[in-house]
């Protein structure tokens, strides 16, 4: 991961503190199957190749010995609690391990409707980052090698969440890489943008992994797969993918949570959070709405105020 | 007077308001360009995103969302709702980098005949002088990812990402 | 639908003289779907009509197009027709070639270009539209009223005097409302509990109303034609039936020092009480907070001199459902309180004027009962700190209302009106007294107001002062009223021996949570919001929910009574029917697809979409998914467009219906 500003000194992250979560994970996961609080607890566990994490569902106590927490633990789980997952919420009363980013899923889906407050126990994880797409798991955490939108993070401590375990170690600062390329291209001219993205898009195979892996894209059926009528071309040529992804960044706008899934699992690598920062940071200039760690009654593309602003209507 | 090229002009409409207006301009025999298509809907609320891009799609050089003014909404607030929505809608078009001058809004009451004249003839002539959209229609026509980038700065910065 | 007939209307020559339509008719015919198109001088005239009627016959029509005016003007005309010929209504369309197009353009070859696109666009629309059936809701001839003042009172006479039931709750121990408390009203000076009083006894005297005060409501369920409303009767200690209303328990009650909030605090009254002489039900309440029984045990007085048994320590609040079809809002107002900066809100409050400190400073209200022959005084108007006649009178107008930098920017209305008849009562009670008006300006709009405000000044010597308070501060037993006077450009002082404010009239308290629970909107002041500010000024955007009085804006007597009367009319425009009639463009929720975000509900201005649980066959809850009342429905579409799934669809402008006419570009 090349920064976009002058290079930066590869600085190397504090993750010590990842250890001391994992215990608490572990403990609170055991004592809440014990104590029957929870069915199931949705958490990380090591993976196959050294170093590496991947979500895994326990029911039984002395699972809980399973779960890791580490800087590859990228996934955001909030999507295992989404209707677009029966079979876990079929589980009964569940417990999850979030990060900041996550919690901010959690929170989007429950002012959704999605699930209730009560009916989750959520354990929020101080995190100082994760690693970014491509990097191999058993690295360690450095300047180089945490993901993105870890650079620009503002939710480093999970507040909210039923039990907060890990510690926030001294934060070094790194440059909004993302922030930078907004800036750059917001200073592009429309056709330059224009091609930027048409680059972009054209590489869309349309294997949806942005969709399947985004918490907020939980519909029974995608208005970009029906047929009757067609609003957007289904074939993963440059006409359709153009469509495919300005509907789903507008349909994402003023719920995406900012986790950058969609991102790190493209295959093409395509910076589809680009576009997802780009819509949160118009709302937050139009509406002075974020994407926040409590629940909120309405989003802001389901309210409006009567002074909005109009300097675009004539 | 005949011109070289002339747009296709779409003007997605509320019912109350923006087509009364036109049916008005109609009454008091006013003339404007003939290119504008009218697609009524019960309210400016009732209005897609997703219909601007299909009308793009189908080659559509400008477009036009007009309703009520705010306050005057016959449903109360789906012009309020559609307010919104289309600040941020367009939004995303100028940083996809749709020009801006083709997506058009206005608030056109019943009373306003005149304005919706205005209104259409000032964009007619504006696409006129842009010339035809060809970026989504020409999408159509491209099967798959040229491989070309079309100046060195943007290979930088696509390099970078 | 593949059998389309579209009908080209040359409109004498208003179309044909610069579309050309025969053109536009050859045209059609080439379109995929058209099986016939044809032209004709005047479509709306009845051989057009017959020629429609014909076509769909002969051609065996499955959708109509009709080009020619605007749908604004023969929309209605041209589906009556299709009706008539055996076809859904909704299968037939205008292309408006008329109004946006031949009336708009003079080339004649671009004009038919363009007319032909507007037609091809509404075939394609036509051929994705269905069939649709009128909507229709049973209704329960049955009105709730809420508040029982003198909006409520006529509302309810009006409805009951129709011939339906209706229901009225009240939340204080009697009906009567504000009008009750004042002494007499302008412009007539006619006593105000004079002509109450009956018309508070015709409400409890008429068969067709159920009356239940000392009640509040605590929910509300359906919509137009079928609430069902929950009412909260509280515990009066009181059993209705039995008490005849003697009154010998309210005269043996040894806790007799209660602040009496109907005289503002002036008089007092005992704890088993009826809050006025006059009242109705002429049955006392206990106030528990205050009564010895309940505060410690040791009393019971009441129940021992009862001779009737009708005092019941035990009684319990109650919850009833009363089954309604139609609801009028009539909570009225209060007073704004200026004695200090309410908690949580924006009114930043008078402290300046001493208002609750000053004994001598009052409000309008409290005056109304100083006044009153019926009040604490006898009619009698004292000072409340020493019981002096005061001879010195100022009254300061606009005292909350019209101050935007003290968070109220609206004129409450009636105090220029009844500061003048305050100046007046006055005059008439201390003869040589003399009355001071601290006003911005005087606003007497209304029948025979102005005459009454000019009698005030020139009969009444009142002396009116144009300009603002300052301050007002105790001096000695005199209130020093410090202000300006703007047309002469200097300050006053005066030394009054009493101060009356005309404070702000607001929202009764809890104006927001009952609009919740009703489901309509409200203003930032709490005023109940009306659908249309000119057309639609009595109902509420929720259909069903209609506003008399004070609680939609401040009202003075005569307005309150006239959109009661008019609320009551609305009322019985909808009882007029059995079943209630509504256009099928409304919203539907396909089930199998809608995923519970519910961004629809948050959108809806109606309150249509509610939540639905889908149950298995044993009963467990599967999913909660939204649900469009018909019913309530208006068809705006909003949730719609805001559904990511489209799980949600407006009937008659379905994605499909508009993706087609997209589609011909």
């Amino acid at each position: 991961m090349k920064s976009t500003g002058k290079p930066e000194p590869t600085v190397t992250i504090d993750t010590s503190g990842y250890a001391v979560a994992t215990e608490e994970i572990r403990s609170e996961a055991k004592r809440l199957l014990l104590e029957k609080i929870v069915d199931a607890v949705v958490g990380y566990q090591s993976g196959r190749r050294k170093g590496s994490a991947v979500p895994v569902i326990i029911t039984d106590p002395a699972q809980a010995e399973q779960l890791v927490f580490s800087p590859a633990c990228v996934n955001n789980l909030s999507i295992y609690l989404t209707k677009a997952k029966k079979e876990i919420r079929a589980k009964g009363k569940l417990a999850v391990v979030a990060k900041g980013c996550d919690l901010r899923a959690l929170a989007g889906l429950m002012g959704e409707s999605q699930f209730k407050r009560e009916e989750v126990v959520i354990i929020g994880v101080t995190c100082a980052g994760v690693h970014s797409a491509g990097v191999q798991p058993n690295e360690p955490l450095t300047s180089a090698t945490i993901a993105k939108k870890c650079r620009e993070c503002s939710v480093h401590i999970p507040e909210g969440a039923d039990l907060i375990v890990g510690k926030l170690p001294l934060l070094p600062d790194l440059t909004p890489t993302e922030k930078e390329l907004l800036e750059k291209l917001d200073a592009m001219t429309p056709g330059e943008r224009w091609e930027y993205w048409k680059e972009q898009f054209t590489r869309c195979i349309r294997c949806l992994a942005c969709r399947q892996v985004c918490p907020f894209c939980y519909c029974e059926q995608c208005l970009c797969d029906r047929g009757r009528p067609q609003a957007v071309d289904t074939s993963p040529r440059p006409s359709g993918n153009m469509g495919w992804h300005i509907v789903r960044a507008m349909h994402l706008a003023g719920r995406c949570s900012g986790c950058a899934e969609c991102e790190r699992v493209c295959p093409m690598d395509i910076p589809l959070n680009l576009l997802n920062r780009k819509m949160a940071q118009e709302l937050k200039e139009l509406y002075q709405y974020e994407a926040g760690l409590t629940p909120q009654e309405k989003g802001p593309l389901t309210s409006y105020d009567e002074k909005d602003d109009q300097s675009f209507i004539k | 007077m005949k011109h070289d090229f002339e747009p296709k002009i779409v003007a997605f409409v509320c019912t109350w308001c923006t087509y009364a207006g036109a049916d008005l301009a109609g009454t008091s025999r006013m003339l404007y360009p003939s290119n504008v298509r009218v697609v009524k809907f019960p309210c400016t609320g009732r209005i897609d995103p997703v219909f601007i891009l299909k009308a793009f799609q189908k080659g559509a050089d400008g477009i036009l969302v007009s309703g009520c003014h705010p306050g005057d909404c016959h449903y109360m607030a789906g012009n309020f709702h559609a307010r919104r929505r289309f600040a941020v809608f367009r939004k995303l078009l100028e940083f996809i980098g749709v020009d801006l001058n083709r997506l058009e809004f206005s608030w056109v009451s019943a009373a306003e005949g005149g304005k919706w004249v205005e209104i259409v003839t000032e964009l007619t002539e504006k696409i006129r002088s842009m010339g035809p959209l060809t970026q989504f229609t020409d999408l159509n026509d491209e099967e798959q990812w040229s491989g070309a980038l079309s100046n060195p700065e943007l290979k930088a910065v696509y390099d970078q990402v | 639908m593949s059998r389309i007939g579209v009908f080209i209307c040359h409109c004498g020559e208003n179309i044909s003289r610069t579309v050309d339509v025969e053109q536009v008719a050859q045209a059609a015919r080439q379109m995929v779907g058209v099986t016939y198109a044809c032209d004709y001088k005047y479509m709306c005239s009845d051989p057009g009509q017959t020629l429609l009627k014909k076509a769909v016959a002969e051609h065996r029509l499955e959708g109509i197009v009709v080009a020619a005016c605007s749908p604004r003007m023969h929309e209605k005309t041209f589906r009556n027709a299709a009706q008539a010929a055996g076809l859904n209504p909704f299968l037939c369309e205008m292309a408006n070639i008329r109004e946006h197009c031949s009336w708009v353009h003079d080339d004649r070859v671009e004009a038919t270009a363009k007319a032909t696109d507007i037609v091809h666009m509404l075939v394609e629309r036509v051929r994705k539209n269905k069939k649709l059936i009128p909507i229709t809701v049973p209704v329960t001839k049955r009105a709730l009223i809420i508040g029982g003042g003198i909006a409520g009172i006529q509302a309810a006479l009006d409805i009951a005097d129709c011939g339906h039931q209706v229901v009225l709750v009240e939340r204080e121990p009697s009906i009567g409302g504000h009008m009750a408390m004042l002494s007499e009203t302008f412009p007539t000076l006619d006593c105000s509990q004079c002509i109450m009083t009956p018309r508070m006894v015709d409400v409890v005297n008429h068969p067709k109303i159920t009356l239940h005060t000392y009640s509040e409501i605590e929910s509300v369920d359906g919509y137009i034609g079928n609430f069902s409303i929950t009412i909260k009767k509280k515990a009066r200690s009181v059993d209705m039936a039995k008490c005849t209303g003697c009154g010998v328990c309210m005269e043996k009650c040894p806790q007799k020092k209660i602040p009496n909030e109907f005289d503002k605090n002036l008089g007092f009254r005992p704890a088993i009480y009826v809050p006025f002489p006059q009242a109705v039900p002429n049955t006392p309440v206990i106030d528990r907070e205050h009564c010895t029984k309940f505060i410690n045990g040791k009393c019971g007085v009441c129940q021992k001199v009862c001779g009737p048994g009708a005092v019941d320590y035990e009684q319990q609040d109650e919850l009833i459902v009363e089954q309604v079809g139609a609801i009028v809002v009539a909570t009225g107002f209060k007073l704004y309180d200026i004695t200090e900066k309410p908690k949580g809100s924006a009114i930043k409050g008078y402290g300046e004027f001493g208002h609750g400190k000053i004994p001598d400073v009052i409000d309008g209200l409290t005056f109304e009962r100083l006044a009153s022959a019926s009040g604490p005084t006898g009619g009698k108007i004292i000072r409340p700190s020493d019981g002096k006649e005061p001879k010195q009178v100022v009254f300061v107008q606009c005292v909350g209302s019209r101050a935007r930098e003290k968070g109220i920017s609206y004129c409450s209305k009636v105090c220029c009106m009844y500061t003048a008849k305050h100046t007046m009562l006055y005059k008439h009670k201390v003869h040589d007294g003399q009355a001071y008006v601290f006003f911005m300006d005087a606003r007497t709009p209304g029948k025979s107001y102005d005459e009454f405000w000019r009698r005030a000044i020139e009969e009444e010597e009142a002396v009116y002062i144009r300009g603002m308070v300052s301050r007002v501060y105790q001096k000695g037993d005199k209130v020093v009223v410090m202000g300006s006077d703007i047309a002469v450009g200097v300050q006053v002082e005066i030394e009054a021996d009493l101060v009356v404010l005309a404070t702000a009239i607001q929202p009764r308290d809890g104006a927001d949570t009952l609009a919740q629970k009703l489901g309509i909107s409200y203003d930032k002041y709490n005023f109940y919001s009306e659908a249309h500010a000119k057309l639609r000024p009595v109902e509420c955007a929720t259909a069903g929910i209609y506003l008399a009085g004070a609680c939609q804006g401040p009202k003075d007597i005569p307005d309150t009574v006239s959109q009661a009367s008019a609320a009551a009319a609305k009322v019985m425009t909808l009882f007029s029917k059995d079943q209630l009639e509504r256009e099928p463009i409304v919203a539907r929720v396909n089930e199998k697809f809608c995923v519970g975000c519910l961004a629809c509900k948050k959108v809806c201005a109606y309150g249509a979409v509610e939540e639905k649980e889908i149950r298995d066959r044993q009963g467990n809850l599967i999913r909660v998914v939204a649900y469009v009342n018909p019913g309530v429905c208006s068809g705006c579409g909003t949730c719609q467009a805001t559904c990511p799934s489209k799980s949600v669809e407006l009937d008659g402008y379905t994605d499909e219906q508009v993706m087609a006419m997209l589609e011909t570009l």
